[in-house]
């Protein structure tokens, strides 16, 4: 779910812990979710394709940072489709991005409360 | 150059701030802590509004923009961001996820400094960062040499410019704004905007190659042109400076000087150099060069300047082959003006002389060597100038003349231009000059032959009376070297003992006896004997008659000490002396000394001072008159019936003899007009009972009329030339004594009661 890696290089950047930054990551990266994924589900129907590229894109690269490489994988497979204009097979990817979102939130959750 | 900072070194030392711009509150958090991790200080914003807003009252050294946000995207924040004033140079990242060319151009088309792709891996952005604040820093420094530069160059009124031959690269002087044009050649000129203020334009006008030659006027424009010309076709170094006259009509001196550049062929490409405007200092110079070479007073080309034109004007005649002339003009009785008016006065007469002269040539103030060289073969003519030697001297220059007569009428002119009376302080004073002529080549090859040549011939004209002008000839030279000999040789003739006092007797007819003699002075040169007209004239001139007279009346003193030994002489010995001895309030001392030295009465002196040296300068020979007389020493006026006596001063003068010219004598017998004379002299000298004596008698009738007239002592080659001291003892001796000669026996006749003898003489 969470690449262990990623986290662990997240704790580098703050080896002592001292700022509680992986803490501040994780909350603001919920915060982040909760605040895009309702704006995803919005532009579906109707399609709003400028906010569908905008919160992949940026699902995109916060998803990388903590190590959720599935849901940024999705979310990079959905830019590339906006890009392309092949918007067939975009709902597809759209719920597996969904379904995959809420398990990241879960696992992060767990995460949270284990520290 | 040594740069303020070491970029390396203060990476870490000083914190650079980074303004990081996302609207993704994760990578937002991420990246400011990673980049705080390496050193930077952080400022987030959420939004491009947000950025710019902050801007407003702070200023980062980097900007971070995420490229995709809502609302103002990273581009068009990066947009607004270069149209705020100071952010023209601001680093700017543009972060992305997008990789695709079209948003790395669009970012570079918006002001981006640089685009990088959003990743994880920070090492890579801080690095990024750190080389766009080093160019960022670099470029600063840049700038600010730059603008230190412009400054300087704008304080010493300089600019670059830089110009490319046809085909080369169009290179920009400066990198700012600048007029850029090309020629009709192709090739291509860029100046400075401080290069286009020397030539007084603005910063955005429009220039062409050519309007910049048109600004130098003509004659310098065309040797400019040919100038660059040159120096284009051979690639050597261009230094010159051009007069230009500004768009506002000002005239300016330029400096211009260029290096050629050189491609990696070794092809010369252009070049590249400064504009100066060097009118200041071109001043200065000039101001230097004419005092150095003008004089002060006048105006006109001094000595040094005249020898510098002259020896122009010969090198021209030289290879032209044509004639010169040099005029030397000398002011007559300057010094009386001096003296009587003062030197502010005189200062004033030769201001205005030089003013009258210089419009009787063609005079030119400015001669430059450039112009010389350029204005052809007629360029001499540019050298004709009047100028001042010094003094109360002048010299015209005539570089090209046809004849002597061509010279001479300017030396007419010159004449001609003194005849107006001058005012000077209030006064109205009237100047001659006089003029001495030399021409090239005849009369000397040099400036030194040619001024000494025209000397003569000035010195010449002072001779013959002033107010005039004269032509060399050799014959006046040889004259003049021959008086500069003899005045030479007269300054050792008393000390060697050369000059000798001859005597001539005065005789009494009616007594037949010698009553006196007359001392007359003679020159013994080696074996030729000098008569008195070919030195005392000059003894006068240069004030050598005073030593020579004090000589005389120490010389006759001792003879008639002699002469007393010998045969009892107990008359006087006439010397004669010049109206100046008179002027010397020690004449009566010196007299004094010299009877007293050889124990003989002041009576054993008379002193004989002409009619016109007497009546010329009356006022100031009274008072010796009267002391002489006082002390014994008669006075006898030489010469007398030539000059214009005053009668009424005549009749109060302290003088005792009166001697008739030697004209009147001659015509004796002849004309009735000279018998009448004659007989007007005697009846004064009788009236006003003075004693009276005829010199120049030189035949029986003359003295057989003097006689009956009532004149009894005479001088003459009829009793005797004058001779030296012991021939006289010896005339007395053979010719008096045995009464042979005719005028003794007629002498004699009338008074056969009286002793002929040859005085009191005691055996």
């Amino acid at each position: 779910m969470l690449d262990a890696q990623a986290l662990a290089n997240l704790a580098q950047l703050d080896p002592t812990g001292a700022s509680k930054l992986l803490s501040r990551v994780l909350t603001a990266y919920r915060g982040s979710l909760a605040r895009l994924l309702p704006q995803l589900v919005a532009a579906r129907a109707p399609v709003d394709l400028g906010t569908l590229k905008l919160v992949t894109h940026t699902l995109k690269s916060s998803s990388a940072s903590i190590g959720a490489v599935d849901l940024s994988a999705l979310c990079g497979a959905a830019e590339l489709a906006l890009r392309e204009d092949r918007l067939d097979g975009l709902p597809l990817i759209l719920d597996d991005l969904l379904i995959e979102a809420a398990r990241v939130d879960a696992a992060v959750l767990q995460l949270l409360s284990t520290r | 150059m040594s740069l303020p900072h070491d970029f390396d070194a203060s990476d870490a030392a000083v914190r650079s701030k980074v303004l990081l711009v996302d609207d993704d509150e994760v990578t937002l958090l991420l990246t400011a802590e990673a980049l705080r991790e390496r050193g930077f200080e952080l400022v987030e914003a959420a939004s491009g509004e947000q950025l710019l807003a902050m801007l407003d009252d702070w200023t980062p050294d980097i900007v971070v923009l995420d490229a995709m946000m809502p609302g103002l995207d990273g581009f068009a924040t990066c947009q607004a961001l270069r149209a705020l004033a100071g952010f023209e140079y601001m680093p700017v990242l543009m972060l992305t996820g997008l990789d695709d060319e079209a948003s790395i151009n669009r970012a570079y088309q918006v002001g981006a400094t640089d685009f990088l792709v959003k990743s994880t891996q920070w090492s890579l952005l801080a690095g990024r960062l750190r080389n766009l604040l080093r160019s960022s820093r670099t470029r600063l420094e840049l700038e600010r040499s730059k603008s230190k530069l412009a400054r300087a160059q704008d304080l010493a009124r300089m600019g670059s410019f830089d110009w490319r031959n046809a085909g080369g690269p169009a290179a920009a002087a400066s990198g700012r704004s600048g007029a850029s044009f090309g020629a009709a050649s192709g090739a291509s000129l860029v100046l400075a905007p401080e290069a286009l203020r020397v030539f007084g334009l603005g910063p955005q006008e429009v220039v062409t190659l050519r309007r910049l030659v048109r600004m130098v006027p003509m004659p310098e424009r065309r040797g400019m042109t040919r100038l660059l010309a040159e120096v284009q076709t051979q690639s050597t170094v261009l230094a010159i400076d051009v007069p230009v006259e500004m768009p506002d009509g000002r005239q300016r001196i330029v400096h211009i000087e260029a290096e050629p550049e050189f491609n990696e062929h070794g092809h010369p490409v252009g070049y590249t150099g400064i504009v100066q405007d060097v009118t200041d200092r071109r001043v200065a110079e000039d101001r230097i060069r004419h005092l150095a070479n003008f004089d002060a007073l006048t105006g006109l080309p001094n000595r040094r300047q005249l020898i510098w034109r002259t020896e122009r004007a010969l090198d021209h005649a030289r290879r032209l082959g044509h004639q010169a002339a040099m005029l030397l003009i000398d002011l007559d009785r300057f010094k009386v003006i001096n003296d009587t008016l003062g030197h502010a006065a005189g200062d004033e007469l030769l201001i205005e002389v030089a003013r009258r002269l210089r419009g009787c040539v063609r005079h030119s103030d400015q001669v430059m060597d450039a112009a010389l060289e350029t204005a052809g073969v007629r360029s001499h003519r540019s050298l004709e100038a009047v100028g001042r030697l010094g003094g109360d001297e002048f010299i015209a220059l005539l570089p090209e003349v046809a004849d002597e007569a061509d010279a001479e009428r300017v030396s007419q002119r010159i004449l001609e231009c003194m005849r107006e009376p001058v005012w000077v302080c209030g006064q109205e004073c009237f100047v001659t000059a006089s003029v001495g002529i030399s021409m090239y080549p005849v009369d000397g090859q040099s400036v030194a032959d040619l001024m000494r040549n025209a000397d003569v011939a000035m010195y010449s004209v002072k001779n013959t009376g002033r107010n005039n002008s004269a032509v060399y000839s050799p014959m006046l030279a040889g004259r003049g070297r021959e008086k500069l000999e003899l005045e030479s040789a007269l300054h050792k003739a008393i000390e060697r003992n050369e000059l000798v006092l001859h005597y001539q007797p005065k005789i009494d007819v009616r007594s037949a006896r010698m009553v006196g003699a007359e001392a007359l002075m003679r020159w013994q040169r080696g074996d030729t004997l000098v008569p008195p007209n070919d030195f005392i004239p000059l003894a006068e001139e240069t004030g050598l008659i005073v030593p020579l007279s004090e000589w005389a009346l120490r010389e006759a003193a001792r003879q008639a000490k002699i002469w007393s030994v010998n045969f009892g002489f107990a008359d006087s010995i006439a010397v004669n002396l010049p109206n100046r001895m008179f002027e010397r309030s020690d004449l009566v001392e010196t007299i004094h000394q010299a009877v007293s030295a050889f124990g003989v009465p002041h009576r054993a002196i008379q002193l004989e001072i002409t009619e016109s040296g007497l009546m010329k300068d009356l006022q100031n020979v009274i008072p010796s008159l009267h002391r002489l007389t006082e002390i014994g020493v008669e006075i006898s006026i030489d010469d007398f019936g030539t000059g214009y006596s005053s009668l009424a001063y005549l009749t109060t003068l302290p003088i005792s003899e009166l001697k008739i010219d030697r004209s009147f004598v001659r015509d004796l017998g002849i004309t009735p007009q000279s018998s009448a004379v004659v007989t007007a002299i005697i009846a004064l000298a009788r009236s006003l009972g003075l004693r009276v004596i005829a010199e120049g008698v030189e035949n029986l009738r003359q003295m057989e009329v003097l006689h009956r007239l009532g004149c009894t002592v005479m001088q003459g080659f009829l009793f005797s030339k004058a001779i030296p001291p012991d021939k006289l003892e010896e005339w007395l001796q053979l010719t008096v004594l045995p009464r042979k000669e005719p005028w003794l026996v007629q002498a004699g006749a009338d008074r056969p009661d009286l002793v002929l003898t040859t005085g009191g003489r005691q055996t």
